[in-house]
């Protein structure tokens, strides 16, 4: 036997082969105009820029996409989506080959090539497909996690999964038994098949059997690809298009900029006013509940989900998207052609206000989406509707707003002023310095660090280390003004807009080009959202800053220990502004490395997969019911790493777990301390210890 | 119908206790680093006039009315955002604290020439008290200078039969009460009248509509008789009371000791204050 003349029959034992050609006309029709429905759809969404930064589409693209970056990321289900997905891949490559062997003048479907990859390869992958099939719907049908959402369709798509794959093996080892193929043994499960039918059916049997699977086979296939639109399975396309468009600018600066003077309605309570990015979105959607999974709100039992959302509103564009969409107009749905929105924030679906306003903004549910879906500025979209034109909001949020217009704060009642935290350290302001430019640096104090009592020892703290590391800081004082990150999150784009405007103002007529601020949230608005209204500067979170003095020797950590016993763990709280929003984990870390022999430990959930304190989203403002909270949840899980403790670096996240400890942490003594607190406590001069 | 909310610019009641500061020479209270805020009764007589709005049949027209700096423009555009159809400013020259007879005599002018160029109001609104003085008689005042009956602590107003229907709460109770126009009621607060946060486009609208602006000269007022003329009480001195805090710990060596000498100081200071 010569393996380089090595090759099958193709459409052996099969008549009419004519029809396999008929029968994909209308497969491919059906096929080309599902998608071709979809695309529809999202064109008739409004613009967005996602076709720019072809490098790092691809890039992300190839590790997320094609390397399956994320799905990966959970074990079981990374490995059987693996399996099918890697089988899909060489089954699909396999079929082409097939069709240039059989239907174009290069044959190559013969010799090595047919051994190494069209049969053993093959057939490998085609048993992984099945494995991975076998392992979805154990899953599935045995151990039904939460997270996943239970349709017939979900189960469909794997059982004809596995009928294709079965059969194929099926018809492929009657093909061997009945040829008695000599290359049989590079075929392992075709030929297992073969073996075992050999004693059980005559040759006759097998060659029927093999013609009416075959044209099962092949109907099934067919009928499969042409429903592949209209099932979940279109991920396999929507899903790396929708990473290929993916925002390419983390999640601190997803959210849009409105346009007041022209836009026909604040956020979105309507279909069409969705970007075509957004409708991909829906249409990307594998159900996989990693989102919800992850979500904070929903892990304390509150209405928010993520998922639920998504698949809603894709439930919405599937039902009414033709109308609604492609016919430019808007439909009150009794076929009046009354125009009229049909609105997407409805009470009985998971996009319900109560849902909306559970949300901390803290994109976990974006940073587990295997297929990069962009949930959280929809939330605010929605949310944006529903403060800006319906004026409905939970009750502290209203009073939060209230007092950010008129104190240009959000801490209604506080009995502190801004510049009350500086008594006994002697900072400069800079409207009362005589050149403001002689301040390298602002150090921009935040709202939550200077009015309320908990953080301002932070404050104090992070201005005694830049003094002591000789910084030529100063403050604005009394001219600070919210950031207006807590009015954009709930949804008022346009108070943060003004805040906005007014901060870039006073920040220009004293030419500040470097800040430093303690509060993420604060960073995050510098960094990403005021470039939009003509400030840029460069931002460093307390804990980066910090971290380059002790790193450059301008200010000493070694040698003192971070607690007065000497043998503290600390476990850090990862504040998603600062971490999952923009990518810094590593500063906060490297600085507590250096705090004498303190032991870090991680909690379970951190660093991306961090879980929010509950004080994002302008969730620090509201009243979460007592068996709710979400800092009570992180807190738990926080004590239960044994740490004695807890350090943040964000002012929400302190006051939030601060709360939370002392609910949870029995008779132990736990504590939560900003890093800088931490870092002073270390290398503050003698005597100096508590700021 | 036309009802009228009188609007009272105030210092930040919410102000931290070290910001606040006062001017012992000028007997006032120095706006330092608070800010100017609508006095919260005002808002509640708005809120309460947009309910009886939108509990109405008929078409009810609300105008609002301030007498203050020029900076009190904000309170009446905020005014106007809560969806107020009209507003009018009196602007006050340099007169930092009118007494309440003062104001009362400046609000019922420009309610007067109002009323020539649009008609009588049926109802009108003030705030029970203001946030900074809490002098209450504003009111009061208002409604003897313009003649009309008026009925104080009033948490709502609702259309009646013919008239209108008034809740109004008193020391043993809410009393309801049925009144014809013309009349005038002092607001209270209740939770049914908080303030409610205008829409995003409203608050924009606010600033593209008209408001119309009075002097003191234009309603034919001397406003030298304004600031001296009419004073019902006199500032004698202004002082922020000293917060002295003594503390003293009950001494003993067991724990029946220290609480035996902490109940025997307790009866000491009760006596001493008599």
């Amino acid at each position: 036997m010569d393996p380089t003349q090595a090759t099958r029959e193709v459409f052996w034992n099969i008549e009419y082969t004519w029809l396999v050609y008929v029968l994909m006309v209308p497969t491919l029709a059906v096929f080309g105009w599902g998608f071709w429905l979809k695309i529809r759809r999202w064109r008739a969404g409004q613009p967005e820029v996602r076709f720019d930064r072809l490098g790092e589409r691809m890039q992300l693209f190839l590790k997320n996409a094609v390397g399956q970056g994320r799905t990966i990321k959970r074990r079981y289900a990374g490995i059987f989506h693996t399996l099918v997905y890697t089988g899909f891949i060489v089954l699909f490559l396999a079929t082409t080959v097939v069709a240039i062997h059989h239907d174009t003048p290069l044959h190559i479907m013969k010799g090595h090539f047919y051994l190494i990859f069209q049969s053993l390869t093959v057939d490998i992958f085609g048993l992984f497909v099945m494995v991975g099939v076998a392992l979805a719907a154990i899953r599935r049908w045995i151990s039904k996690p939460k997270l996943l959402v239970y349709t017939d369709e979900a189960s469909w798509i794997l059982v004809t999964i596995f009928v294709m794959a079965l059969t194929g093996f099926m018809i492929e080892g009657w093909r061997i038994a009945v040829t008695d193929d000599p290359w049989a043994a590079w075929s392992p499960i075709g030929n297992l098949f073969a073996l075992a039918s050999d004693p059980l059916m005559s040759d006759a049997a097998m060659q029927t059997g093999h013609v009416a699977i075959w044209w099962f086979h092949l109907v099934v296939a067919f009928g499969w690809i042409a429903w592949v639109p209209f099932s979940k399975m279109s991920h396999v396309f929507t899903a790396p298009l929708n990473i290929f468009t993916a925002n390419l600018d983390g999640y601190g600066g997803s959210l849009k900029t409105i346009d007041f003077e022209t836009a026909e309605r604040f956020g979105i309570n309507h279909l069409g006013d969705f970007t075509w990015k957004d409708l991909l979105d829906f249409d990307a959607c594998t159900e996989c509940g990693r989102c919800t999974d992850v979500c904070p709100a929903n892990t304390v039992g509150k209405s928010l989900s993520p998922r639920d959302i998504i698949l809603d509103l894709q439930a919405l564009m599937h039902k009414r998207g033709d109308t609604v969409l492609v016919s430019g107009n808007g439909d009150n749905g009794n076929g009046s052609g009354e125009v009229e929105l049909l609105p997407i924030i409805d009470q009985k679906t998971a996009v319900s206000p109560e849902a909306l306003f559970a949300c901390t903004t803290c994109a976990a549910c974006m940073e587990a989406c295997p297929v990069h879906i962009e949930q959280m500025p929809k939330i605010v979209d929605a949310r944006r509707y529903l403060v800006m034109e319906e004026a409905d909001f939970p009750e502290g949020m209203m009073d939060m707003m209230n007092s950010l217009e008129s104190r240009q704060h959000p801490f209604a009642g506080t009995q502190f002023s801004r510049v009350d935290w500086t008594e006994g350290l002697d900072i400069d302001v800079m409207a009362e310095m005589d050149d403001p430019h002689e301040a390298e640096v602002l150090m921009w104090v935040g709202c939550g660090g200077a009015l309320v009592e908990r953080n301002r020892n932070t404050v104090r703290a992070t201005a005694k280390l830049l003094q002591k590391a000789g910084v030529k800081f100063a403050i604005l004082g009394r001219e600070e003004s919210c950031t207006g990150d807590p009015a954009r999150r709930v949804g008022n784009e346009f108070l943060f807009e003004m805040l906005a405007k007014g901060n870039v103002e006073t920040m220009q007529r004293y030419g500040v080009r470097k800040v430093v601020t303690s509060c993420p949230h604060c960073f995050n608005s510098f960094r990403n959202e005021y470039p939009q209204f003509g400030g840029s500067y460069e931002v460093y979170h307390h804990s980066q800053f910090l971290d380059q003095l002790l790193e450059s020797g301008r200010l000493d950590g070694n040698g003192a220990a971070v607690s007065s016993n000497g043998s503290s763990t600390i476990t850090f709280h990862d504040p998603c502004y600062l971490g999952r929003h923009n990518g810094e984990y590593d500063a906060p870390r490297n600085l507590l490395a250096k705090l004498g022999d303190a032991r870090q430990v991680e909690m379970e959930r951190s660093r991306n997969t961090s879980f929010c304190c509950g004080g994002g989203g302008g969730m620090a403002f509201v009243d979460e019911p007592p068996d709710q909270r979400v800092n009570q949840e992180r807190a738990q899980e926080a004590v239960d790493t044994g740490a004695d403790v807890v350090a943040v670096g964000c002012p929400f996240c302190a006051t939030m777990l601060d709360d939370g400890v002392n609910a949870r942490r029995g008779d132990r003594d736990v504590k939560v301390k900003d890093v800088a607190e931490l870092l002073w406590d270390a290398v503050g001069e003698p005597g100096q210890a508590a700021p | 119908m036309k009802l009228l909310v009188c609007l009272k610019q105030i210092l930040d009641p919410d102000v931290p206790a070290r910001d606040f500061q006062i001017d012992p020479a000028a007997k006032a209270a120095r706006r330092g680093g608070a800010n100017l805020v609508t006095n919260i009764f005002c808002e509640n007589a708005v809120e309460t006039a947009l309910q009886f709005r939108e509990a109405a049949t008929a078409e009810v027209k609300i105008t609002a009315l301030c007498y203050g700096e020029s900076s009190a423009e904000d309170c009446l555009r905020k005014a106007m955002a809560m969806t107020v159809d009209e507003a009018c400013l009196v602007e006050r020259d340099g007169n930092t604290n009118p007494d309440a007879a003062a104001v009362g005599r400046v609000l019922a002018a420009a309610i007067r020439r109002l009323e020539q160029d649009g008609g009588p109001f049926d109802a009108v609104l003030v705030g029970r008290e203001s946030g900074d003085w809490g002098v209450g008689q504003t009111g009061g005042l208002l409604a003897e200078e313009l003649g009309r009956p008026a009925l104080g602590f009033v948490e709502s107003l609702q259309p009646g039969n013919g008239g209108v229907t008034l809740r109004r709460q008193t020391d043993v109770g809410i009393e309801v009460a049925e009144a014809e126009p013309p009349f005038l009621v002092t607001i209270t607060n209740n939770e049914d009248n908080v303030p409610r946060i205008p829409k995003t486009r409203d608050v924009m609208m606010s600033y593209r509509k008209p408001l119309q602006k009075l002097s003191l000269a234009d309603l034919e007022l001397d406003s030298e008789e304004i600031r001296t003329g009419s004073s019902i009480f006199e500032v004698e001195e202004i002082f922020i009371p000293a917060d002295e805090v003594e503390c003293e710990l009950a001494e003993g060596d067991t724990l029946e000791e220290r609480v035996d000498q902490l109940a025997k100081r307790i009866h000491q200071v009760v006596a001493s204050i008599g």
